[in-house]
């Protein structure tokens, strides 16, 4: 389950790498489950990035999680934060966070409830 | 609410992205929390790795503060569409004690926990049990039938697992969809019973 000892440095390096040495994101505590789409400027600015930047908006013209984009992407979610944030304060990606209250948020819990018994 | 540090887009953004909400499945290694996630997610699960660090070390009462040490978690996760505007995840994580206090990041803000129990490794699932109870994260204990057999009468996993009586305890099928959602509704319901007392609580 949790793999990479045998190549530990590799795996710790690389990130580090990816995000130009940054490891604190822009808002570090963004969710893994916050959901990530593409604005129209980041549709428009795709040609200016590179590499993960460009995958990230390629991917998040559907609305995706921080954890999907790690998924998907092979990174870890660290470093899927960091992008994340970095594309939202440039404005090329919206980013939904969720709610602190939603444990307590009857509403809203009654209404997940009646979408999985709805589920067949 | 509070929770909104970054613009939104001024040019017109076509929708709204959903809101997401959370559920986290735990228990030790091979219990079933992939197969549960399998069986009940609309997209096929999928794997991410997270360096935790034992940031949240702050939730642990004992008085002992464990060296800040680092791990990397392998997540497995889903999702299911509840309506236009809300999406459920899931994330199944280890259960095992190195992790214990590493789960944070992933329960903060959850609607609740599915801790699965195989009951012939009863005490894989101590860790994930102490951790929710600490954390004050709503959960429901669901013993997963290998094989449609049920070896152990419930109330001997209760007492094994020294729960209390208001922890739900529920038996379900992690390869059976219908059955992975019955255990999630008791997760939410039963956070929805004690979010409903906290509200009625002068």
């Amino acid at each position: 389950m949790t793999g990479r000892q045998d190549d530990p440095d590799v795996s710790l390096l690389r990130p580090y790498l990816m995000t130009s040495g940054r490891t604190k994101p822009v808002d570090h505590t963004i969710e893994i489950e916050a959901q990530v789409m593409t604005s129209t400027l980041g549709a428009n600015s795709v040609q200016n990035l590179t590499f993960e930047r460009r995958d990230i908006l390629s991917l998040c013209r559907r609305t995706m999680s921080v954890a999907e984009i790690a998924a998907m992407l092979k990174l870890h979610i660290g470093v899927a934060r960091v992008l994340v944030a970095d594309l939202a304060a440039l404005g090329y990606v919206v980013v939904r966070r969720p709610e602190a209250e939603t444990p307590q948020d009857l509403r809203m819990i009654e209404r997940v409830i009646r979408g999985l018994e709805a589920l067949r | 609410m509070d929770s909104k540090p970054f613009a939104e887009p001024t040019s017109g953004a076509p929708k709204k992205p959903p809101a997401p909400v959370k559920i986290v499945i735990a228990g030790g290694f091979g219990v079933g929390k992939t197969t549960a996630v399998a069986s009940i997610s609309e997209i096929p699960p999928l794997r991410t790795e997270a360096v935790m660090t034992s940031a949240a070390a702050e939730i642990d009462r004992t008085g002992h503060v464990p060296a800040k040490t680092t791990t990397t978690v392998a997540m497995d996760f889903g999702c299911i569409t509840i309506d236009d505007e809300v999406k459920l995840y899931l994330f199944g994580t280890p259960g095992q004690d190195r992790f214990g206090f590493m789960w944070h990041d992933l329960v903060v803000g959850a609607l609740g926990a599915l801790v699965i129990v195989d009951t012939r490794r009863l005490d894989d699932c101590y860790p994930a049990v102490d951790y929710f109870e600490k954390a004050g994260v709503p959960f429901v204990v669901a013993v997963n039938k290998f094989d449609g057999m049920l070896n152990h009468d419930l109330n001997d996993v209760r007492w094994a697992l020294a729960v209390s009586d208001e922890v739900p305890l529920v038996t379900f099928d992690a390869r059976e969809k219908l059955s992975v959602r019955d255990a999630l509704l008791a997760v939410l319901r039963n956070t929805f019973s004690r979010a409903q007392a906290r509200a009625a609580a002068p």
